[in-house]
């Protein structure tokens, strides 16, 4: 087995995830597709990495993504009691 | 031989629930494929020899973040709901898109044909790995606690101003 083969799996995960997050309408969905293509990039970066210096930043890349959840589904929930809807198309204004 | 086989398992079993995730329109089973998903990579990052990294997918992704996740689907009656309604066009357009990132990458990857991978199951990574951490990346690690920080006040802010808009 070369560093082919892990890369090739970690960008079909990303080139997958990244088709559900622009056919998919759902925040929610979205949100999920997103986290998907954060994890395949924390994939590439074990993979093709120098083995101890990757693993540390994709152990920065963990906690990223954790707080880009946070903050995201928070974000989520706020629209949806707002315009008492998730699709990403019938939310047409934002004003703060 | 077996990591070999491992890596292939557990990435096509991700690639698998990944690609099932995209035709599924129950979004409550659509959140079972993705803890699939990240359990798979789970297994992935044990075959590459990063135990530490394994042990915190399960803890981190497949446990909180899926968490969020099912708990953002149970508040949100919309969720439950929701249909992927995009139009024909954005569909066509992001599938093309998608499969345009794919072959661009596998065509960079090209040149990591002839280097090496080393297949042999190592246990001696997690130290190197505190080491470095707590070493050499102190600062940004003490950093991301800021972020971490930032989210949870933006969280917390966000969550607040809903309450008192009721």
């Amino acid at each position: 087995m070369t560093a082919h083969t892990p890369a090739v799996i970690s960008f079909v995960l990303f080139a997958i995830a990244a088709a559900g997050f622009l056919t998919c309408g759902s925040l929610v969905r979205m949100l999920m597709f997103l986290e998907l293509m954060l994890n395949a990039a924390n994939i590439a970066f074990v993979a093709l990495g120098p083995a101890v210096k990757s693993q540390a930043y994709a152990v920065l890349l963990f906690a990223i993504a954790a707080a880009e959840a946070g903050v995201g589904l928070a974000l989520i929930i706020a629209l949806a009691s707002a315009f008492k809807t998730l699709d990403a198309g019938g939310i047409k204004e934002l004003k703060g | 031989m077996i990591v070999t086989a491992s890596v292939y398992l557990f990435g096509g079993l991700a690639a698998l629930a990944t690609l099932l995730m995209l035709f599924q329109r129950n979004p409550v089973k659509a959140a079972m494929l993705m803890l699939t998903a990240l359990l798979a990579t789970a297994g992935l990052y044990l075959a590459l020899s990063a135990q530490l990294l394994a042990v915190l997918q399960i803890i981190l992704y497949a446990g909180a973040i899926m968490t969020l996740f099912i708990v953002a689907l149970t508040v949100t009656p919309q969720a439950l709901h929701d249909k992927p309604s995009a139009g024909h066009l954005k569909k066509v357009l992001g599938l093309a898109a998608a499969a345009l990132i794919l072959v661009e990458l596998v065509k960079v990857s090209a040149a990591l044909r002839g280097s090496p991978f080393s297949t042999a199951f190592s246990d001696a990574g997690t130290l190197d790995l505190a080491r470095q951490l707590f070493g050499r990346f102190a600062y940004q690690f003490e950093l991301l606690s800021l972020v971490i920080l930032a989210s949870i006040v933006a969280a917390v802010t966000l969550a607040a101003a809903r309450k008192v808009e009721r």
